[in-house]
């Protein structure tokens, strides 16, 4: 509605959004505070905004592994499932969960070992991860509101765990624009198998305008349409774009200083800087061959190994785009489901030793090489990054099968760099993973943290839509203090 | 013994003597034997007291209403008096209230707990607003400005506001900008240039009111209109061709919901009866109409946990009455879902009595009734006959492909695919045909059809033909998956064949020995499912018993690697063949909906009604947080409809409706009115149109917005009035540009939200794409039916889409026929701001963004398009670069170039070719914007 605005003449003028707004504020008592909503300057909605206070973190790097990856195979440590293998759980028998009734409690095919200086116990699955525990901060006590993953990526990633609401990266670009103008302010880096289920919500704007929109590439598939079309020579093309620029300005002389025609021109200007700077930054045949290396990229031999290799490359296109200055990157591990369950993503719900121990691979080395990198860059200083999924998984087997159901009870996530405190645990889930007890947090809480490292206050942050001022945090979240640096 | 027992049931029998229980004789005396102690004129424990007649009307702190009238059963206080559990009970110690004082107070509430000063009583309880909104609509006198610019009552009360604003209006618009704009707004295409000639030629400039009068209404008779004002509503009503969430499904009979939206603005429908039609059109012989109610997004995983089954309800329910709610009252009834609205006099009570009302809609397909004439089952036949033509034509081609990958030296034939795969193989006699599956994509392998072809093109496998099927063995315990469905004739998973192991095999006996040829089979025809197909497998043939020969097989296929596009077929056709073959399948397609109308049996998504169980409000929103029944009912600060909570599910809807629609409903038509005058001049006198409670912006003129409202309703409800009194309004005509006097309103006025000047606009994402397809020429104008699609599709057990890069006319119709996918982004126009149906869009934002440039400047689209244009241009201007420029500015803007953009464009295609400049133009802001 902002950019709707027409800022004819002046920029400064006040229009309709604000008179909504002043009734607003005129209503006092209604909120607990005053909504600040960031000021868009249609010509330039992604110009860099200042946040409500100080920030820790400048940028986030998020990488989301679709799916949902089983926390006690991998960070949350359960001493009590090697204990009471193969027996029920108690109270387990009456459980229904998302695909039905639970066999046994399966501890985990992987052992665990003391990792770092911190000596947090981390699973084999992901040894490379598990040296850098010292980095990083484990959340444990996450709780969803949906065992179904559709809703639970929607959840994760927009705070709704309906369709079509504005995703986090949306949210944050609205707020804070971008340092880079050449580059899109809010890049999804799709997993080299695809994108996740939830694809269009995980990057979407929802009611948001288009241009928070999150642009989705990776270094196998380009920005669309960036490229010139083979049609035209690229002297041609400057010709064209030349005779356009020349057409409009002549167009907008009856219409002086009209903002949203200005901005139609720099539109053209700032498209055709992309089509350099994206390029160049998703180029990664420039990376010396120690880096390639260290990310896994030169992995080969067989398909896990090429798939690791693949996304290796996307993670150093992350690093890359963080180094550019872009506020949000989107990081994807795992695909939609494709080929069965489990094949393509950690929905391990029938034979997960199996499918994890290949997920595990392409996933372990890579992200851990992108943690380490940008910690050696000096990234960490102004960027967080945040590890998640969509809920966790059972403790239990399903009943006649090798894997976990689904599980929104209790699940883990963990943050590094700006802004928290590394090498922490946070929460923890009962004795076999079940359900979180100690310190329950939510996806609102979740968001609220991140969004207050970044400056931004979860309940100030909104946008009207539709009856009322919209929050990422709807009306729920609390920053979790604890875990702040 | 006898005696005390007389005495007990002694009141019982009275009561059934007696006609009715009286409060004051009888309920009266029960409550202060047990209750007024602690509620009651000294003590009011958690509020409530039991003295007063208004106390009891009123209840507790909690909310909860302490009777529901007529029904004791479901009723808080008899649970309470009744309740043996020491936390529940009431009162809390000492002796329980006795059985037959219990039954006093249910007969009471049965017979509809009456009470002297009732009426008062709950007058003064009653919820009441003075926001604006909820207020009748008042007609006010229209302002006698004496000012000659004002045409008619709109520019009276404009005029009244721009003067206390300190505002003029500007002068007259040129008549091409004018009838541009026209068309723009009201199409949402630009005119041609020969429609454009005309006007101005007809137009004088001492009297430019007639020219432009005729224009309006022969823009307005128009069906572009209601194209147009259908893809608006469609914003409103959250419409699209998917379920959402992860399985995103299509729905493909959801487009009769569009095509009676298109029809009914078309046909200038009474907005009362669009709107009843919309709730309650199984009851209005209007069935396509309540796609309204499940138009919305729709989870579909299902799981044994309750829970989650419940919350989905809950939420398709939310769905509805939100988007009742906020589409044709402005009411945002989502707030209200957890808690009494914080803004709105709207309760929680109101929500469930909302939900109520649709609590018996669900989502899926319906019958069309429609009637089949014998005019239109002979029709039905001709159609089927054409179509088997073209089945045979596209049947050849596709044997082609296979042929051409037979002979190419070394190529592999296809891999499998769910919905249709062909078996080509030299004649050979056959008395039986055996199909031996190996392994399958996934579970125990499935077939629907068997198909089994001789030299004359016959199947002769169906079992009508005498042809006998035995298999391995079959899936046991369904009714959808049986050996004879796999040679019934039949296709689709509900009449198909399933293994019961993971291999199998399926045979087919001949009555009499046959020379066959060629063989199809699939999966699942309907292709609504991928599993199960076979991946390995071997046909094979005998003419004599157990003399069994390979006929076919999957070594010569691909290796299978997951779905693919039923459409790989085309990419090993020659271009010309391939093209032929698509042409064969869009007529194919376009033959479906004249097959199905012709039929008498339409299906459309447009929801299933059954009568449901009683509504409860729900605590915080939750489940299995259930607490009193709520009956259908209208908002209770505005009235109350007086349904019973079993009243029949149909009855619900059409009450409901009437409401909404009475001429006397403070909301509905100022609503709308706001929508017509949102989509002309681009904002509403209302902000916010789908919220006019206290959170939503006031309007900006209240008298206007009243006065249309009145005269809305007064013309019968008719839409085309009310646009045709604001086409026909000064404001409307006037110039978008600023002059020297006019420089200083926008300081005043940056949004023109006064109307001192026409305001303009980008155009949106379909309007910009039909004016593409517009200019080029290849814009296909056929009217309704199924969509076309901008994704290419593949389907698994949830779908994946994928934008299209190249396009066939089949997809040059206009966008309000696009086939819309939620969370999905095609090529070009997602980024201009094209919402994708997963919310209600009442509103849409105009961002701006190098996307947006990259779009249209290097997409495949625009540059097909550019070609035709290109092509059209010599066509039509010939070879000189100032008359192709003429011809395009007079496609492109309606007017002809000045002398430095005829000289400027002339020099680009001289240049840079006739390409290049038809490219640039298409990026040009006076092309994307109305001015």
């Amino acid at each position: 509605m902002l950019l709707n605005r027409r800022h004819f003449l002046s920029q400064t003028a006040s229009g309709l959004s604000s008179i909504a707004l002043t009734q607003l504020l005129t209503r006092e008592g209604l909120m607990a505070a005053a909504p600040i909503r960031p000021e868009i300057n249609p010509a330039n909605p992604n110009a860099a905004r200042k946040p409500h206070r100080e920030p820790k973190a400048k940028n986030v790097l998020m990488i989301f592994c679709s799916g949902a990856v089983s926390h006690m195979d991998t960070f949350d440590y359960k001493p009590d499932l090697i204990k009471y293998h193969g027996q029920p759980m108690p109270g387990g028998e009456k459980l229904i969960t998302f695909q039905g009734e639970q066999g046994e409690l399966t501890k985990s095919p992987w052992e665990f070992k003391p990792c770092g200086k911190c000596g947090k116990m981390v699973s084999d699955l992901v040894p490379h991860l598990g040296a850098l525990a010292d980095d990083m901060c484990f959340i444990h006590s996450l709780t969803g509101k949906t065992n179904t993953h559709g809703p639970g990526e929607n959840f994760m990633s927009t705070g709704n765990t309906l369709d079509a609401y504005p995703s986090m990266g949306s949210w944050m670009t609205y707020a804070l624009g971008t340092e880079n103008e050449t580059l899109p302010a809010y890049v999804a880096i799709p997993d080299p198998r695809g994108a996740p289920q939830s694809a269009g919500n995980f990057w979407g704007s929802g009611y948001l305008p288009a241009a928070f929109q999150g642009t989705d590439f990776n270094t196998a598939n380009p920005v669309r349409n960036l490229a010139r079309p083979a049609a035209f020579t690229p002297e041609k093309d400057k010709a064209t774009r030349d005779f356009l620029a020349r057409m409009n300005r002549h167009h907008m002389e009856k219409y002086p200083g009209d903002s949203e025609l200005a901005a139609r021109i720099s539109s053209y200007e700032l498209a055709a800087r992309m089509q350099l700077s994206v390029p160049e930054v998703s180029d990664i045949s420039t990376e010396p061959a120690h880096i390639l290396k260290l990310y896994g990229a030169d992995a080969a031999g067989n398909p896990v190994q090429d798939l690791k290799a693949a996304y290796a490359k996307n993670c150093i296109l992350a690093r890359r785009l963080i180094e550019k200055g872009v506020r949000f990157v989107q990081l994807f591990n795992g695909a939609y489901q494709t080929g069965g369950e489990g094949v393509s993503n950690w929905d391990g719900h029938k034979v997960l030793a199996e499918q994890y121990a290949k997920h595990g691979v392409v996933m372990d080395q890579p992200t851990a090489a992108l943690l380490a990198d940008m910690k050696q860059r000096g990234l960490l200083k102004d960027t967080l990054v945040v590890w998640c999924t969509e809920f966790g998984r059972m403790p239990t087997f399903q009943k006649g099968a090798s894997g976990r159901d689904h599980n929104p009870n209790g699940f883990t996530a963990w943050l590094a760099g700006a802004g928290v405190k590394p090498g922490m645990s946070y929460g923890a889930t009962d004795e076999f993973g079940y359900k979180a007890v100690d310190k329950v947090a939510t996806v609102y809480d979740f968001h609220a943290t991140i969004l207050d490292i970044l400056g931004l206050d979860h309940e100030r942050l909104t946008y009207y839509h539709n009856g009322f001022e919209r929050r990422l945090t709807d009306v729920h979240g609390h920053v979790i203090r604890d875990i702040l640096a | 013994m006898r005696l005390s027992l007389l005495i007990t049931t002694l009141p019982l029998l009275a009561l059934t003597a007696r006609a009715a229980v009286d409060y004051e004789k009888d309920v009266r005396p029960v409550l202060d034997d047990h209750c007024t102690d602690c509620h009651g004129e000294d003590k009011q424990k958690n509020g409530l007291r039991l003295d007063t007649v208004h106390g009891i009307l009123k209840g507790s702190d909690s909310g909860e209403p302490l009777y529901l009238k007529g029904s004791s059963a479901d009723s808080l206080l008899i649970r309470m008096v009744t309740s043996t559990d020491p936390k529940h009970q009431m009162p809390p110690k000492g002796a329980r209230v006795p059985a037959a004082q219990v039954e006093i107070l249910k007969a009471w509430i049965n017979e509809g707990a009456k009470m002297p000063g009732e009426a008062e009583a709950a007058e003064s309880l009653k919820l009441k607003t003075d926001h604006w909104s909820f207020q009748p609509v008042k007609r006010p006198e229209v302002p006698k400005s004496g000012n000659a610019w004002a045409r008619n009552e709109v520019d009276e009360f404009l005029l009244a506001k721009m003067t206390e604003k300190g505002l003029t209006p500007s002068a007259p618009a040129d008549p091409r900008t004018l009838v541009r704009r026209l068309y723009l707004v009201m199409h949402g295409m630009p005119p041609s240039p020969e429609e454009v000639e005309a006007f101005v030629q007809s137009y004088k400039p001492h009297e430019p009111y007639t020219a432009y009068s005729e224009l309006v209404k022969k823009v307005l008779a128009s069906p572009r209109r209601g194209e147009r004002w259908a893809r608006h509503w469609m914003d409103v009503v959250r419409y699209a061709d998917t379920n959402g969430f992860e399985t995103n499904r299509e729905r493909k009979t959801a487009y009769h919901y569009r095509d009676w939206i298109i029809e009914s603005f078309n046909a200038d429908k009474p907005y009362d009866q669009f709107v009843r039609e919309q709730i309650a059109g199984d009851a209005l012989e209007a069935d396509a109409a309540t796609g309204f109610l499940v138009a919305g997004t729709h989870d579909i995983v299902k799981s044994p946990d309750i829970n989650l089954t419940l919350m989905q309800r809950e939420d398709e329910l939310a769905d509805m009455v939100n988007t009742t709610g906020t589409a044709f009252m402005g009411l945002t009834m989502g707030c209200a879902r957890c808690h009494n609205h914080k803004f709105d006099p709207i309760l929680q009570k109101d929500y469930f009595a909302m939900q109520a009302i649709f609590a018996g809609v669900n989502h899926g397909e319906r019958p069309l009734r429609r009637k089949q004439d014998a005019a239109s089952a002979a029709q039905f036949t001709a159609l089927k006959t054409e179509e088997a033509a073209k089945q045979t034509a596209l049947a050849a081609l596709r044997e082609k492909a296979a042929q051409a990958v037979m002979t190419a030296q070394g190529k592999l034939r296809p891999q499998v695919n769910a919905r249709e795969n062909v078996e080509t193989f030299a004649t050979v006699e056959a008395a039986s045909v055996r199909f031996t599956i190996n392994a399958s994509s996934g579970s125990q392998p499935c077939i629907d059809e068997l198909e089994i072809y001789d030299e004359s093109g016959k199947n002769v496998a169906l079992a009508a033909s005498g042809a006998v099927a035995t298999a391995s063995g079959t899936l046991p315990g369904y009714v959808i998956h049986k050996l004879e469905h796999l040679n019934d004739g039949q296709v689709g998973n509900a009449r198909s064949w399933i293994s019961n192991a993971d291999t199998g095999w399926v045979q087919i006996s001949f009555p009499v020995k046959a020379r066959i040829n060629r063989i199809i089979w699939s999966r699942d025809r309907n292709a609504q499912l991928a599993d199960r197909v076979a991946v390995s497998y071997r046909i094979e043939a005998a003419a004599e018993p157990d003399k069994w020969t390979t006929i076919a097989g999957s070594e010569d296929r691909e290796p299978f690697k997951g779905a693919v596009n039923p459409d790989a077929f085309l990419a090993r056709l020659s271009e010309e063949d391939a093209s032929e073959a698509r042409q064969i399948m869009a007529e194919i397609a376009a033959l479906q909906p004249r097959i199905a109308a012709a039929s008498g049996t339409v299906n459309a998504y447009a929801g299933t009604f059954s009568q449901p169980g009683k509504t409860h409000r729900l605590y915080r929103g939750e489940p299995l947080q259930k607490r009193e029944v709520v009956a259908p009912d209208a908002l209770t600060v505005m009235t109350s409809l007086n349904m019973a909570v079993d009243e029949p599910e149909q009855q619900r809807r059409v009450k409901f409706a009437q409401w909404i629609t009475s001429p006397q409903h403070p909301l509905t038509a100022r609503v709308m009115v706001n929508r017509i005058w949102h989509y002309i001049f681009g904002t509403g006198i209302v902000g916010t149109p789908s919220d006019f409670g206290i959170n939503g912006a006031r309007p900006t003129h209240p008298e206007l917005l009243d006065w249309l409202a009145d005269e809305f309703v007064k013309s019968g409800w008719s839409v085309k009035h009310i646009q045709r009194l604001i086409l026909l309004s000064a404001a409307f005509q006037q110039s978008s540009t600023p002059s020297l006097s006019s420089l200083p309103y926008a300081k005043i006025d940056a949004d023109g939200l006064y109307h001192w000047r026409f305001t303009p606009r980008r155009l949106e994402a379909e309007a910009i794409r039909d004016a593409t397809l517009s200019v080029s020429g290849a814009l296909d104008l056929r009217m309704g039916g199924p969509g076309f699609y901008l994704m290419d599709v593949v389907e698994e057990n949830v779908m994946h889409y994928f934008a299209k890069e190249k396009f066939t006319p089949a997809e040059f119709r206009r966008m309000v026929y696009q086939f819309r996918i939620r969370q999905t982004t095609d090529s070009v126009f997602s980024s201009f701001d094209c919402p994708d149906g997963g919310q209600v869009m009442p509103k849409r934002s105009r961002s701006n963004t190098p996307l947006q440039a990259l779009n249209l400047f290097n997409s495949s689209f625009v540059l097909q398009q550019s070609e035709l244009l290109a092509a059209r241009l010599k066509k039509e201007a010939g070879d000189t670069p100032e008359a192709q420029a003429d011809r395009a500015f007079a496609l492109f803007y309606n007017r002809p170039p000045d002398a430095w953009e005829r000289e400027q464009s002339a020099a680009m295609i001289k240049a840079e070719g006739l390409l290049s400049f038809c490219r640039a133009l298409y990026n040009s802001s006076e092309f994307l914007f109305m001015f």
